[in-house]
């Protein structure tokens, strides 16, 4: 991700979260981030549970997000070599106003204003790891339908709609190194059939998580169980005619190490002491399992995220 | 800065308390579904995606947003892990950027070696980068959760400052012991050995073992080495300058840590490599099985190094008043020492006022009311030290000083200025501060937000930084190239980590060192000895540990010279005697430089034939 995807991306978890953006140009944003964003990424578990508790109003916090550090920062230089120039007349009320801080406490200086603590926002950083995180928390399981195209609408005719179980797996293929794919499956649950890139599918559509007017969803033929079935043979299918020689070179390479230790152990633990004999032993043991830990071949799949999705149309 | 900005990211130091790893193959997990995929990989599939959209169906929701579902994925997809080989951390480190050699050692741990390395960089190369890098790269690819880094009590905050700035990865320094439970965690390994440390970390498996300064490890009889044997690990970096540092079986040692079984079992090791315990044999062999665990760049042969460095050292003459109280406190020192009949060990603080003579008036004055106070009240010593504080009252004003003055007016750059003494320290602020000049401290004792403050104060504002500390970690002054040394220590290492503050990788200017040095003192003998006789100046960084290590064999060269100093009746014999010094040092100095055979003469194992250096790269570090 590039420093303008981030902002893009920041820019529509922040609409989508409904957090109010105060300003912003291409380089940062200053947010007031919504209760629900603010529960996700400001790390304070101890006041939204005193919130939560007393039922008091929420402060939430405001963030200035930085998504290009060197434009933002040459933007922010020029603010204050234009700024210099006017500000100097204030001089005497900033004379003032220190004056009175000093005799009051602090009062209307810009210690009093609200913190609003700066994150760097760059691919990588801790910030924007943490708002991927806070994506995926809202963003996990859904149940969509198709908005039916405008122009064809016709009041006496009721579309036919299929519902589709939609998810998307990350494969990930490792032994002490590791590779990753991701597979989007689609199943139709009236017909069983199975469709990859359906994610793809789905960003062309416009989805809304109600029902819209004038629609009926076909009958399911097949239970949710062997739409399930159903994702997973053919994930299985399209691994098995991958190339596994990386998963061979990993077992050579476990073999290899597993017989290095041996030839190390093994006289070790013939000549060693008796009472020292339980100690070496499971040295050896523990050696064994580290390298098998290290080097076993793997293949995992898991859900990233996945849904209920009613298209129209009857496949 | 640093403490607020630690503080707000709190939350974001993950723990993880309960993590069995071999569970990689996870049978506990009752949702998750195992099939034969390939004769070598079997294929799981984590079923608990399905069981929780059922569970939302039949509750009819909560549903999730459709944006932040998208939001999801792309996320996913940003962060893939695409192939075995590229270098995926490299595009989320906007705060470093590191050298080809760096990244090219990184490639192949990960990829060649499987993680298990030791990293055996010359000095300066970026052997925590390199380690950084790996780090990284496991972290980013989902392979490391867990991390240990056990480096020495005095590396903790540098690693974890470095980490987190540099790499964002939330380290933790282990202060008390909920620390563990951090997922990266720093910590010395004098702690972590004992209780009740001990059983939390050797009972946790985890996923890369980083250790600095490995080569402290070589003994296999040490606690530090038992206890390395039995933590458990996925992969393991071991990072050292000096891999051997006296014998072969050192070496060995490092090796079985790493990969038991590596050069054989220890006999095996001895018959196959090893001639004298200095000498190895088939060394073709050795090398090769050594390339698979071992990496080692050197700095370049033919390349430039370092910019240049240019000494000159500024003769001050002693005001009439001030060579008087030398005279005076010499000829103290002596007489205490004739007193004691040659009881050299308790006269070693006595030469310690000789040398703050040098310095400054205000150095010795705070040594001698000190000894005033702990000679007893009727002693007619206390009559003498009274003598020579009223020669330090006769002084109105300090040569050095004003010389140091006058030096830093005509550079007109930022310079920083070393001391020994925190009097001396003072005195100079003062003195500059009276003369409408901007100094700021830096001193040991100061805390680390204290220090970077005055670091960044020097950056900033002031021309003149005054330093009675030059070793520790972080003061990295590429910034400035002038440096004043207004007294000399008597340990040359120290002198080489004053010089390596400003004269390292980074430094773009060449780089000016001023010794002021009082003629017919004992400084003059000492910046004859370092500078002339072992050239210290010129020397590279990790060369004059080796002259000194061969030099001093026991009794350092402090002792040495003050013994010298204390014995000699005339100034006639302490010149014999420092002549005599400085010649087996230059002496030895030739003799290092000399069985290194002149191809690489940076080669921290000069007399070990073996020639470790073809296991990395050489790399042309230009400034």
């Amino acid at each position: 991700m590039n420093a303008k995807q981030v902002h893009k991306y920041i820019h529509r978890y922040l609409e989508a979260t409904n957090c109010s953006i105060i300003e912003k140009s291409p380089a940062h944003f200053t947010v007031k981030l919504s209760p629900e964003a603010d529960r996700e990424l400001t790390n304070r578990p101890y006041y939204w549970s005193f919130v939560d508790r007393v039922g008091a109003e929420p402060e939430t916090m405001t963030y200035l997000l930085v998504t290009d550090k060197e434009k933002y920062e040459a933007a922010q230089q020029q603010k204050e070599q234009q700024q210099p120039a006017e500000a100097k007349p204030d001089g005497q009320a900033a004379a003032a106003d220190a004056a009175l801080a000093r005799s009051f406490g602090f009062i209307n200086t810009s210690i009093n204003a609200p913190r609003i603590p700066r994150e760097d926002m760059y691919f990588g950083s801790r910030k924007l790891e943490q708002l991927f995180g806070a994506a995926k928390s809202k963003g996990s399981f859904v149940y969509l339908f198709q908005e039916p195209d405008k122009r064809r609408e016709n009041p006496y005719v009721s579309t036919p709609y299929t519902a589709w179980l939609g998810v998307n797996m990350r494969v990930e293929f490792a032994c002490d190194r590791k590779r990753e794919e991701i597979h989007s499956f689609g199943v139709s649950l009236a017909t069983g059939l199975c469709v990859d890139n359906f994610h793809n599918r789905l960003l062309n559509l416009r989805l809304t998580p109600r029902l819209p007017a004038n629609v009926h969803v076909t009958k399911n033929g097949i239970t949710m169980g062997k739409a399930q079935t159903i994702i997973e043979q053919t994930l299985e299918r399209k691994l098995k005619t991958y190339d596994y020689k990386w998963a061979a070179d990993a077992s050579a390479r476990l073999e290899e190490e597993l017989e290095r230790i041996h030839s190390y152990y093994e006289p070790l633990i013939e000549h060693a002491l008796e009472e020292n004999k339980p100690a070496v032993q499971e040295q050896y043991e523990q050696r064994k399992a580290e390298i098998r830990w290290q080097y076993e071949p793997r293949v995992t799949a898991s859900a990233i995220n996945c849904g209920i999705f009613h298209l129209e149309g009857i496949e | 800065m640093t403490s607020i900005y630690l503080q707000l990211s709190e939350g974001a130091f993950k723990m993880t308390f309960e993590h069995t790893p071999q569970t990689a193959t996870g049978e506990q997990n009752p949702s998750l579904a195992r099939r034969k995929l390939h004769a070598h990989a079997d294929l799981q599939i984590d079923r608990s995606w399905f069981d929780e959209l059922q569970q939302r169906l039949s509750k009819n929701g909560p549903w999730d947003d459709w944006t932040l579902y998208q939001l999801t994925m792309e996320a996913e997809e940003a962060k893939r892990v695409e192939s075995f080989e590229e270098l995926q951390c490299l595009k989320t480190l906007p705060s470093v950027v590191p050298m080809p050699h760096q990244i090219s050692t990184a490639s192949k741990v990960l990829h060649e070696m499987g993680g298990r390395a030791i990293l055996a960089d010359e000095v300066g190369l970026g052997k925590t980068i390199e380690a950084g890098l790996v780090l990284k790269e496991y972290m980013v690819r989902g392979l490391v959760k867990r991390a240990l880094i056990l480096v020495p009590a005095s590396l903790v905050l540098q690693w974890v400052r470095e980490l987190n700035q540099k790499f964002g990865i939330s380290a933790v320094a282990q202060k008390k012991e909920h620390t563990w439970g951090y997922d990266v965690v720093v910590a010395s390994i004098d702690t972590a050995k004992r209780d009740p440390h001990r059983d939390r970390v050797l009972g946790t498996d985890y996923d890369i073992i980083i250790i600095d300064e490995a080569h402290k490890l070589k003994n296999k009889k040490t606690t530090n080495y038992q206890f390395a044997t039995q933590l458990r690990k996925k992969y393991c970096l071991l990072l050292t300058a000096t891999p051997i540092q006296n014998d072969l079986d050192e070496l060995y040692n490092l090796i079985t840590l790493l990969k038991p079984g590596q050069l054989g079992g220890q006999s095996e090791f001895a018959a196959n490599f090893v001639v004298d315990k200095r000498l190895p044999k088939n060394e073709d062999q050795l090398q090769e099985a050594l390339s698979t665990v071992m990496i080692r760049n050197r700095r370049g042969d033919g390349g430039i190094h370092f910019t240049k460095r240019f000494v000159k050292n500024i003769p001050i003459t002693l005001s009439p008043e001030e060579k008087e109280l030398y005279d005076a406190v010499t000829g103290f020192v002596k007489e205490r020492y004739d007193e004691s009949g040659g009881d050299l060990t308790s006269m070693l603080s006595l030469v310690t006022l000789q040398r703050e003579v040098c310095s400054s008036r205000d150095a010795v004055f705070l040594t001698l009311v000190n000894l005033f106070k702990k000679t007893a009240e009727d002693s007619p010593l206390r009559a003498k030290i009274w003598g020579l504080v009223d020669k330090i009252k006769n002084i109105k004003a300090n040569t050095k000083a004003e010389k140091a003055m006058e030096l830093v007016k005509e550079m007109n750059e930022k310079v920083i200025i070393f001391t020994e003494y925190r009097a001396t320290q003072e005195h100079l602020l003062q003195f500059f501060r009276n003369h409408d000049m901007v100094a700021v401290p830096y001193r040991g004792g100061m805390n680390r937000g204290k220090k970077d403050w005055m670091m960044d104060l020097f950056r900033g504002r002031a021309q003149v930084l005054i330093a009675t500390e030059a070793g520790g970690e972080g003061i990295n002054l590429q910034f400035c190239h002038h440096m004043i040394n207004f007294d000399l220590p008597w340990n040359p290492m120290r002198v080489e980590q004053r010089i390596g503050r400003v004269h390292r990788l980074g430094q773009t200017e060449d780089v000016r060192i001023y010794n002021l040095c009082t003629l017919g003192t004992i400084e003059e003998h000492i910046v004859n000895l370092l500078h002339e006789k072992i050239n210290l100046f010129e020397l590279v960084i990790g060369e004059l540990d080796h002259i000194l290590e061969r030099f001093e064999g026991g009794v350092t060269l402090e002792q040495k010279l003050a013994k010298a100093l204390l014995e000699s009746g005339s100034d006639q014999d302490l010149k014999r005697q420092l002549q005599s010094l400085g010649n087996s040092l230059s002496q030895i100095r030739n003799e290092v430089k000399s069985t290194e055979a002149g191809r690489n003469p940076y080669s921290p194992v000069p007399d070990l034939l073996i020639r470790t250096d073809r296991l990395g790269e050489s790399v042309e570090v230009n400034p």
